[in-house]
């Protein structure tokens, strides 16, 4: 056991301070979209919508209803509209009701 | 005579999958004749006349490397008897005639294995709500009076005592089921259930692109994300004659060999776990957690899903982040090993335990460390064509066949897998997605795929129609073959607390099984 | 404050000093288990948090659950449930289990809230540790909800998205 004790005593704490400080490694993490609504029209937002194999978006009239329980920042909306869609960088997203996590974005893209 | 050919052919064929139709009366003296080749899957498909399948592996190391499909159709929803002749057929028998209602002509009990007990067939087009039990047939192991729940007979007078554990298990852990048959401490006998983690996963494809597809599919063994998606893509491009250009292909290599080094790592943290050494798992999930933040940095995901792409890869690795961060997670996971190695104490509990000889393994058509532990060499990137041909890939085996084995033939792959990633970045990925990682052709077709997963071979077939949509998909993760071995490991003279040190050893999933 | 709003104070006051979790995989696909596990491992230690993992639900203040509770698991789950007393809390973790991934079928349910009350709900495919001891710090009511205010808008055009061209 001398063995292992040595090596832990070598290698020091690896612990995160998370919460009491941010994490370096969590800006690598995968996150939920964020959407552009000035890029948001009723085409892309169908083709937003249709792209999800989540089923966390849809087009309800316009707004773009997007599920954050449901995504699984899977990435395929923002390839299928790269102009419209960025990265959210939030990974903190736990709510205490569900109806928080949806969320409803106003489509003020122009067409034509 | 049918046999003869296939016989003849499946010696000759230079690597690459063969496909023969063999009529329903010649099948049985086919499956003897190719009893030199390990039997890798078994399934049915639907439609006015349902078709059976047989996939045979020749793991031969070389040019004749390869898969032979054999296509039977079935009529009167029966078909010869197989696993009389090839045990390794018995679990897809049982699976065949719980999706589809077509038994095997010999009429002998089956075992419950996909399906709840208070489901009947599924047939295609009906979806089955619960329907009573009407015309099962006899069940290896009866089915409990109240079919929601199974709950297994406890017999204290007489040799055996038999109890049920699970579904819900130790913290952390997948649900699973099994029972127990025991004499006091010895094991007598175990089987399990994973029917309570049945998705339907392949009647959720039909209908499908590919492209939709590999979301589920990756998420059919979470972690064999790659390995799934890979041998699911590859499928697909066989259908469609598609070539993924060989920098995605290299791509793919490389979450591979990631995916493959995780695992491992997992795996050594739970062998640690199982044996009550805390230290130990303690510098294995250090280990592993680096890898798993070398996955993020490299590809976007701790587990490397939507890595894999139909035609290609769908992420481009940062090939810089790899080179920088992974000598130093490889080193932690090598001084790790080291150090359980030189504990003796560890080393005791896994030496002769969970034993399988090559017999063993061979019959039940085992596959991966657990399978290459007993001796038999065969693993899929030995496979003609694909990104290691030419890398001179060196594939370890161990004659013990116990846990130990295993764990040794895991750390010679996780050394392989560093040089392999190394070689492979050098050689070039995809630097971004788009064209360039490929697109499918259009049109249909079937085809086979597969993948070296961590846990073993990991195979997908797929039919696709005219459009390119699913029509019907098989998956066959490494853990549908393996947890079939599981009960013989666990037989082989061991006693409970060796129960969970053979389950790290074997690092399946019951995702992988249920589907 | 309402007879509602002290129970919970509370419960965050028991809660908030040492809370013990039992999991539940309802269907996983055995990814959001392994990061569970990482949560005791050295880069995370939920113990330095007061978390502890107990194998016994009756010994249970909080159900970690994963998976899109798939029907022929719905027996265990409420037993499960049922065996922990209360004071209890139930945290549903990922996008399965909060009703993506799997639209219901004759098969699964596909959200755990169409089984069990849930009372926190984490997202993530899988959520990595570090969501998932956030989520546990606001299951106990000592870490603030953030997602309430996050619109995800975004207005800035020079962002692009990590993976995509």
């Amino acid at each position: 056991m001398t063995l292992w004790f040595v090596r832990g005593l070598r290698r020091g704490v690896v612990t995160t301070r998370y919460p009491a400080r941010p994490e370096e490694s969590a800006r690598y993490l995968p996150t939920p979209p964020a959407f552009r609504p000035r890029a948001l029209t009723a085409g892309t937002a169908d083709r937003l919508a249709a792209s999800c194999p989540s089923g966390a978006l849809r087009r309800a009239d316009d707004v773009l209803v997007f599920d954050v329980g449901r995504c699984t920042a899977c990435g395929r909306c923002a390839a299928e509209a790269p102009h419209a869609v960025t990265t959210s960088g939030a990974f903190e997203l736990a709510a205490t009701s569900r109806s928080v996590l949806v969320k409803t974005i106003p489509l003020r893209g122009e067409t034509g | 005579m049918t046999s003869e050919l296939i016989t003849a052919a499946s010696r000759a064929v230079p690597g690459g999958v063969t496909t023969f139709q063999v009529a329903s009366p010649d099948l049985e003296a086919v499956v003897r004749d190719l009893h030199g080749l390990r039997l890798a899957d078994m399934f049915a498909s639907d439609g006015d006349t349902p078709t059976l399948r047989l996939v045979w592996a020749n793991d031969a190391d070389g040019p004749q490397s390869g898969y032979v499909i054999t296509e039977t159709s079935i009529e009167n929803g029966e078909y010869p008897a197989l696993s009389d002749i090839a045990p390794a057929a018995f679990v897809e028998e049982c699976e065949i005639y719980e999706q589809f209602g077509i038994r095997p002509a010999s009429g002998k009990p089956l075992n419950r294995i996909m399906l709840p007990p208070h489901t009947g067939p599924h047939n295609t087009g009906t979806q089955n709500t619960g329907t009573q039990n009407t015309g099962l047939p006899t069940l290896g192991h009866r089915p409990p009076s109240e079919p929601e729940e199974v709950r297994a007979p406890h017999t204290v007078a007489g040799q055996a005592f038999e109890f049920p554990f699970g579904p819900v298990r130790q913290v952390g852990v997948e649900s699973l089921y099994y029972g127990l048959v025991t004499s006091g401490e010895e094991v007598v006998d175990l089987y399990l259930f994973t029917w309570h983690k049945h998705r339907g996963l392949e009647w959720r494809l039909a209908g499908m692109t590919p492209r939709q597809a590999l979301f589920l599919v990756e998420r059919a063994e979470g972690l064999s994300a790659v390995a799934m998606g890979w041998a699911f893509a590859a499928a697909v491009e066989a259908a469609t004659g598609t070539r993924p250009p060989a920098a995605a292909q290299r791509t793919r290599a490389v979450a591979l060999e990631l995916e493959r080094l995780y695992n491992h790592a997992a795996a050594m943290a739970a062998l640690c776990q199982s044996t009550g050494l805390s230290v130990g798992q303690s510098a294995a999930e250090i280990a592993l957690e680096r890898l798993l933040r070398l996955n993020a940095r490299a590809f976007g995901h701790r587990y490397l899903f939507g890595v894999v792409d139909a035609g290609g890869a769908g992420r481009a690795p940062d090939a810089d982040a790899i080179r920088a961060d992974l000598p130093g997670a490889y080193g932690e996971f090598r001084r790790a090993a080291d150090a359980l190695l030189s504990t003796n104490s560890f080393v005791d509990r896994l030496e002769a335990t969970g034993i399988l000889t090559a017999d063993q393994a061979g019959a039940l058509g085992l596959v991966g460390p657990v399978a290459r532990a007993t001796g038999r060499l065969g693993d899929a990137r030995l496979m003609p064509d694909g990104p290691y041909a030419g890398t001179g890939i060196a594939v370890p085996t161990a004659t013990a066949g116990d846990v130990l084995a295993r764990f040794t033939v895991m750390l010679a792959e996780a050394a392989e897998s560093v040089r392999l990633i190394g070689d492979f970045i050098d050689a070039g990925t995809v630097t971004g997605t788009g064209p360039g990682t490929g697109e499918l052709r259009p049109g249909g077709g079937t085809g086979l795929g597969w993948a070296e997963s961590p846990r073993g071979e990991a195979l997908a077939w797929v039919a696709l129609d005219d459009e390119g949509r699913i029509t019907r998909a098989r998956l066959r993760p490494a853990s549908a073959r393996n947890w079939r071995g599981f009960d013989d490991a666990c037989r082989s003279q061991n006693v409970f607390t060796d129960i969970p040190i053979i389950e790290a050893s074997f690092w399946l999933t019951a995702a992988g099984m249920a589907r | 404050m309402s007879t509602e709003e002290e129970l919970r104070a509370a419960i965050a006051r028991q809660f908030g000093r040492s809370l013990h979790i039992r999991t539940l995989d309802t269907g996983s696909c055995a990814v959001c288990e392994q990061e569970i596990r990482l949560l005791a491992a050295p880069h995370y230690d939920l113990h330095r948090l007061g978390f502890f993992f107990t194998p016994a639900p009756r010994h249970a203040d909080l159900l970690l659950v994963t998976g899109p509770m798939i029907r022929a698991f719905e027996v265990a789950a409420r037993k499960t449930y049922d065996a922990m007393p209360g004071p209890k809390v139930v945290v549903a973790v990922g996008a399965c289990a909060l009703g993506g991934v799997y639209p219901a079928d004759p098969f699964t349910h596909g959200t755990v809230d169409a089984v069990l009350p849930v009372d926190v709900w984490i997202p993530g495919c899988p959520p990595s540790p570090l969501a998932l001891l956030h989520g546990l710090g606001v299951a106990v009511g000592r870490l603030a909800e953030k997602v309430r205010d996050i619109p995800f808008t975004a207005e800035d055009d020079t962002e692009r998205v990590r993976g995509a061209s």
